[in-house]
Order: C-alpha cells, then structure tokens, then sequence
C-alpha cells in the first residue's frame, strides 16, 4: 500500500536519510524504530509532505505522495498525527475532531466519524466541550489520535506516540490502535523509540540508523535479533 | 459637565472607528504573524475608492460598502501573493515579522507616492447631504457620520467575529494560528487559508476607509496616522485577541477624549502614543489579555 | 594597513577636498553634496544601530531634529558654530536617555514601534512649542557661505565614518553583532548585551545629532521646525542603510549616494516620486538581496570564484554520468 523508494532526504544542506526503503502492506501494522535523531521523525515528515524528499519516490496506493503539499496527502488517505501530538489548544475537543474532518470527502460523514471516534475514546465524548490545551498527556494524544482518523483514511501514521506518557496509557493506546486495526483493517505505520512497546504491537518492523535502514523483519524474530538486544534492550 | 458627557460620547464614536481601523491589522498579525505597516495606506486607498465612487458615480459611501469590500479582498490577495507569501518560507516568527514590517514599510512609500502621483496630495473628503448633522440624545449630539461608523464598526467586527467561530473557513483560520502545521496535517490547505485571511484583513482596511473618508478626510500621506492608530488599538487589546479590538478602541477613543481636556487640541496625537508607551512598558501583553489565539 | 586601501582612501579624500576650493561648483551641486553628506551621517548612524547591533531604530529623527533644534538656540545666542554643534550632537544624546529608558528593555519589534511613537511625539510637541518660524539674525545671513558648509559636511560625514569603522572593529563591535545574531546567546556568553545596545543608541544619537547641527548650519531659518522629527528623517536613511548593505560600513554610503541620485532625477517631476522606485527597491533587497548592494558584489565575487572552481574541475575530469 504504502511504498517507500529509495528516498534521499536532506536538510539543507545536511543529509538526513540515505537511501531508504520500505514498504507496507494494506492491513499491517509496521514499526520503525531507532534511538533519538536516527531519522524517524524525518521520514514521517517526509511521508505526510512536511518535508521534501530530494531523491526516490513515496507512493500510495499507486499514486506519488512526494510532490504533493501536505493537505493533499491528506486528500490521498493518509493522515498523521504528529510527533507531540500537536492539537489545537485554544480550540475544544469537538472543534480538534472537526479540524480532523476539513477534507471534502471526510466533511459528508462528520457526525457519524464522530459517533465512532467516541466509541473508540469515550473520554473525548465526556471532554467534547472542553478546551484541548487542558486535557492531559494521555487524554490529547487519544484526541490526536482520533483527530487524524476523522478523515477516515486508508493509512494512517504515528509518530512517537509513546513519549512524555505513563505506561499504563500507553498501553491503552497501543490495544486501541490494534483494534482499530482488525476492526477497519487500517494500515498502521508506527515509529517509536520504545522498541518493546513498537515490537509488540506491530506486525512487522525496521531499524533505523544515522539514517539508514539497518534491519528488517517480521516483529517477533527482530525482537529476539542479537543487534536489537544489544542496542536497544540493554542485553548482554 | 455637559462638556465632559460630550467628550466622552465623542470619545466613543471615535473610538469605535479607532477599533474598526485596527480590526485588519490585528487579523493579519494574529493569524499570520505578519506586521503590516501598510495598513493605513490601504485604509487611505479604501477612502480614495469610496470618495471616487462617489464623486465619479454618486454613490454613497455607506452603500459603496459592498463595492468597496470587493475591490480591496481582490488588492488583499494579489499583495498577499506578491509582497507577503515569500515570507512564510522564513525559519522563524521573529523574522517573519521583521521581514514583513520591513517589506510592508517599503511597499508604504510606492503606494503612498503612486497615489500621490495620481491622485495629488490634496486632502479629500466626502460631503453628503447628512455630513455634519448631529442626532441629540439626552442633551449630548453625536454626529450622524460617527453613529454610522459605530454602526459599521459594530456590525464588521459581530460578522468577523461569526466568521471566526461559526463557519468552517473561520475555524480554519483559528487552527492556522494555532498550530499551521498541524492544520495541514488535517488537511486544510493552510496557503489557501492565509490568501483568503489577508483578502480579509485588507478589505476590513477599505471599510475603515470608508467610515474615515466620510468623518474626517484622507490624503495620501495620512496612512501611517492611521496605521499608528491601529498599533496603539492592537497593543490596548493583546495580540492576537480580535475580540478585544472594538473594546481597546473605544478605551483608547476615551482616554484620548479625557486627555484632550485637560491638555488641549495639538497634543492630541500625542495622547494615544503616551498611552500607548505606558501600556508596552508595563502591560504588554494587552489590557485584556485573554490570549484566544495562543502564545 | 593595507597600502593599497590606503591610496584609495587618500584619493578619495582629494577628490572630495580639493575641487570646491579651485572651482566654483555652484550652489544646486554644493547643496547636493552637503545633503549627502548629511545622509551619510545619518544613514551610518542608523546603521550603527540597526545593521550591526540588530536594534531596529524607528525613532531617529527625533534625534536628528533634537540636534537641528538645540544648535539653532545655541548659534543664535552667539556661541562659536563648532560648540553649538556639539551642544547639538550632546543634547541629542541626553534625549536618547529618554527615549531609551522605556524602550530598551522591549523586545523586537516592540522597540522599533517604541522608538517609532516617542519620536511622534517628540514632533508633536515641538510643534506645538514652537509655532512661530525660526529666523536667524540678518548679519549671519550675510556672512554665509556654502563653501565652509560644504566643508563642514564633509568633516562630520568623514568622523561619522571613522567613529563607526573604530567601533565596529572594536570589542564593542563585536559585542554588536553578537547581540544581533542571538542576543540569548550573546548573553549567557559574557556579552554585557545591555551596555552594547546602550553604546549603540547614544553614539548612534551623537551622530544624528551632529548630522542635526550641520543642517541647522545649512539652512539657518525654519519655516516649520517640526518637520524635522519627521519620520522621513528616520526611514530615508533606513532605506539607504538597508539598500547599500546593512551591517557594512560602505553599504549606508552607497546607499545614501542611490538616494541622493534618484532624489535628483525625479526632483524636476514631482517632490517624492523617487520614494516610489526607493520603496520598490527597498522591498526587493529585504526579499532578495538581504545583504544590499554591497552584498551583491560580495556575492558576485563569491560566484565568480564558484564558476572558476567549477571549469577548473570541468577541464580536469572527463565527463561522468551519475
């Protein structure tokens, strides 16, 4: 569904990601994982149109995502909720949901988007009314979370969704992203740098490193790999 | 007595238009963090257009309001798309604005001049057959020309304010301001948003032409009068706070009116800069900081 | 010292001295001169603040109209020209303390609009104060002569020019810049930001202040003393500083001759219609040449080593496709 190809990314004059593949099948759940400025975010960033690919191409569902300006790609199915979540502080929860919604196709369903999104996050649905810059860590990343999947899109991608939060709402939010998953057969493209959490939800992962991908494979044998022990769980 | 009771009401009428004169330039700064000292300059084109209309084809100014509206969203745009839009690719905020204070201040001296060049220094203003009549309520007169720009100042800053809270256009606005990343993120064409918001912000200049053209007068070089006007208006409500702006105005409309007692009529424009020192050095955050748009 | 910049200099400074004193140049190109000079002054003053400081000075005028001012008083009650100038340059270093105690401490732009509102209403009270003309006694008029204007002029431009290059070549020099470029981080480095940004704003208001008393000398009598608050004073020598090339030292000078330039062509047409091609290209500097003019030639210079370098390598390797 989603293929990545070969992609270049710089900033400035600063190169950032060096020939980077991968690709995602329609209904996984794949992570990427790597410590801090291995290059995750970038390639998120790369993927939604924050930031230009200088070589390679992005595709979806067959069409080009590089070229595009970030709203489009929104247009194209694929919504990301962003590193920090990032939601509409002055604005309430409803009008963040709404926000999620400004796509012309996604705008026709709003109220019943909405109805599931509640279902989904009931909390929101108790907070509807409630200014988003109050909620809590947990509470506005469930609101990002449910932001991005008002315009109900085919793919949808997550970017270090764990940080700044307890594990216990962690954990919530990573069994909800995998109903959400086998429910609506949404293709999930995770990045984190809490390598067990990522491994345990995803079907399928890659590793990161000063920008390159280093490794591949489905979730379980990555989490056994010796070089994932080594630099990611502490082991001996 | 009697005087103090009709300078404050003077007050208010004046304040109200102080506030209309401020609406666009606190729009354009509040969403796009663009600095334009050009507004006065538009507030005086808005004028001219009124004033022309009306001398070339009898319209009158209050009616011209539509045409006016029109015309200057159209001039909103293009300089938008010629003076403004380069400026978002600039790293940070600060730099946006001292870039556009400086780009606007530039295009101040080519508009200024052109207008000059075309249309003579000679100050203008419009005479109506209800220029100069004064309505009395309970012993005090307002002039029929301030209750109008009350009225225009009242009824533009409700429908900006619906705009801004009650339709999808507005809410897309307010998310640009608040975070225009993650406003594209969610697929608002945040390009599209800022081109529409300065058509705005430009247009509300023109209406507050409208209003000044047939209180007082413009000529071409009158435009950072006004603009000084708008910053002080600005300053008085907190950045960013638009709901706050017809209220700061109309503060600032009665301390200038208070302070023309007791200093007199030539230290007028002195008054508002004062204020306006005083209030930056110990409340800059504005008198009503109520900080709807963030940061 | 570079000989060479040396020789330059000296020749310069010839061509400027010498051809008043051998030829009558007649008073419209003397009157020119004098007023670019002027400019100059100005212009480096305000570049002191704003190219090489980052302090954005929207208030100059207040200072150049303060110098004009206090020097008329002072060369009207018969003090020798030369100390009323200096009372001139002095007084408008004394109003820089007022106007810099508020605004100082505002950040960014708050401080160009700060500076920008005190000097209105600096002018509006002068103009209130001082409604009258302001002549001078009949017995200065007969004694004057364009020529020690000229001459004048061209001492305080030349000071001007050499107090900037000594400051700005200095530690407070390099304190400046580094307040432009972060002032956080020129803080948390040991830079006393605040005493820079002080230094700045009061040899900055000496200079416009002289620059003030050398007008005061060029023009004796004012029809209305106000207008020399006017935000003109202020923005035209900005331009001038931004245009030639802020943060440089010869950028306010190029800058001042453009707009001494334009000024003369357009004048026969109409009054301000040089602002027009001005503002057009004072826009087109802070969106595409942010280095002026002079950065320009800085840039073109850098190409033509870029493009060397380049058919250099083209000569050395064969062709290679990628």
């Amino acid at each position: 569904m989603l293929k990545i190809a070969h992609i270049d990314v710089y900033y400035g004059d600063l190169q950032a990601l060096w020939d980077v593949s991968l690709t995602i099948g329609v209904g996984e759940i794949v992570t990427l994982v790597g410590s801090n400025g291995a290059g995750k975010s970038t390639l998120m960033n790369s993927i939604s149109g924050l930031l230009r690919i200088r070589a390679g191409s992005i595709e979806f569902r067959g069409i080009r995502l590089d070229s595009l300006p970030a709203h489009s790609i929104v247009e194209q199915g694929v919504s990301m909720v962003p590193e920090g979540r990032r939601i509409f502080p002055q604005m309430s929860v409803l009008e963040n949901l709404e926000m999620g919604a400004s796509i012309h196709a996604a705008r026709k369903v709003r109220q019943k988007t909405l109805k599931e999104i509640y279902e989904v996050f009931p909390i929101l649905g108790e907070r509807a009314k409630q200014r988003a810059g109050t909620l809590s860590g947990g509470e506005q990343q469930m609101l990002a979370i449910g932001r991005a999947l008002m315009s109900q899109p085919k793919g949808l991608l997550i970017d270090e969704m764990s940080l700044g939060l307890s594990p216990l709402v962690v954990q919530e939010l990573s069994r909800v992203i995998q109903r959400i998953n086998k429910a609506n057969h949404l293709t999930i493209f995770v990045v984190e740098q809490d390598v067990p959490l990522a491994l345990s939800m995803a079907h399928r992962g890659y590793v990161i490193e000063n920008g390159r991908i280093v490794d591949q494979g489905d979730a379980k044998s990555l989490l056994c790999s010796a070089r994932i022990k080594e630099a990611y769980l502490g082991a001996a | 007595m009697e005087i103090v009771f009709q300078t404050m009401a003077n007050g208010l009428l004046v304040g109200a238009l102080y506030g209309l004169v401020a609406l666009g330039f606190a729009l354009l700064m509040g969403v796009m963090k663009f600095l334009n000292t050009a507004h006065g300059t538009f507030i005086v084109l808005g004028g001219y257009l009124s004033y022309w209309l009306l001398d070339l084809w009898g319209i009158d100014p209050f009616l011209s309001l539509p045409l006016v509206v029109m015309a200057m969203f159209l001039i909103g745009i293009i300089f938008y798309k010629l003076a403004l839009s380069p400026l978002l690719k600039l790293p940070n905020i600060g730099m946006r604005i001292n870039t556009s204070m400086l780009i606007t201040f530039g295009s101040i001296w080519v508009l200024d001049n052109t207008m000059t060049v075309l249309w003579t220094p000679d100050v203008r203003s419009i005479m109506t057959s209800y220029t100069g009549q004064t309505l009395k309520f309970f012993g005090i007169r307002f002039s029929l020309t301030g209750l109008g720009g009350l009225g225009v100042a009242v009824f533009v800053a409700l429908a900006l304010y619906f705009i801004l809270s009650g339709t999808y256009f507005g809410k897309h606005i307010r998310a640009a301001t608040q975070d225009a990343v993650a406003a594209s993120l969610c697929g608002i064409n945040v390009q599209r948003t800022y081109l529409f918001s300065c058509g705005i912000a430009i247009a509300l200049a023109g209406v507050a032409g409208i209003v000044v053209v047939s209180s007082y007068s413009i000529s071409s070089t009158a435009g950072i009068g006004w603009l000084s006007s708008a910053f002080v208006v600005m300053v008085l409500a907190g950045e960013g706070n638009i709901n706050a702006i017809i209220p700061a105005g109309m503060i600032l409309g009665l301390i200038e009116s208070a302070g023309l007692l007791v200093v007199g009529v030539s230290y007028r424009q002195a008054i508002a800069l004062i204020v306006f020192i005083i209030v930056l050095m110990i409340k800059p955050q504005g008198l009503f900081s109520k900080r709807e748009y963030g940061s | 010292m570079n000989w060479k910049k040396l020789s330059i200099l000296g020749v310069s400074v010839m061509l400027f001295v010498v051809p008043p004193l051998v030829w009558d140049l007649g008073t419209s190109v003397l009157n020119l001169l004098i007023m670019l000079f002027i400019y100059i002054i100005l212009a480096q003053s305000w570049n002191l603040m704003g190219g090489y400081t980052g302090q954005i000075n929207l208030g100059l005028a207040a200072f150049f109209g303060c110098g004009t001012l206090v020097t008329h008083f002072i060369w009207k009650a018969g003090v020798p020209f030369y100390l009323a100038m200096t009372a001139g340059g002095v007084a408008a270093m004394v109003l820089a303390v007022v106007i810099g105690l508020p605004t100082l401490r505002l950040k960014g732009m708050y401080f160009g609009i700060g500076t920008f509102a005190l000097a209105e209403v600096c002018r509006i009270v002068v103009g209130s104060t001082f409604q009258r003309m302001l002549r001078m006694p009949s017995s200065y008029v007969a004694s004057y002569s364009l020529v020690s204007r000229y001459y004048v002029a061209f001492v305080v431009a030349t000071l001007a020019i050499v107090v900037v290059y000594r400051v700005t070549h200095s530690k407070l020099g390099l304190g400046m810049v580094a307040v432009r470029d972060d002032e956080t981080a020129a803080q948390v480095t040991g830079v006393n930001t605040f005493k820079c940004k002080v230094l700045a704003l009061f040899i900055s208001a000496l200079l416009a202040g002289l620059a003030g008393g050398v007008f005061a000398y060029l023009r004796l009598s004012f029809h209305y003393i106000f207008m020399m608050f006017s935000p003109v004073w202020t923005f035209e020598p900005l331009m001038a500083a931004i245009i030639g090339g802020a943060g440089t030292l010869v950028g306010p000078i190029i800058g001042s001759v453009f707009l001494v330039v334009l000024s003369e062509i357009f004048a026969l047409k109409l009054g301000e219609a040089h602002l027009i091609i001005f503002g057009f290209l004072f826009v087109l500097v802070v969106m595409y040449f942010p280095d002026g003019l002079v950065g320009s030639i800085d840039r073109i210079r850098r190409m033509k080593v870029l493009v060397g370098r380049g058919l250099v390598k083209a000569r050395q390797e064969p062709s290679s496709r990628n």
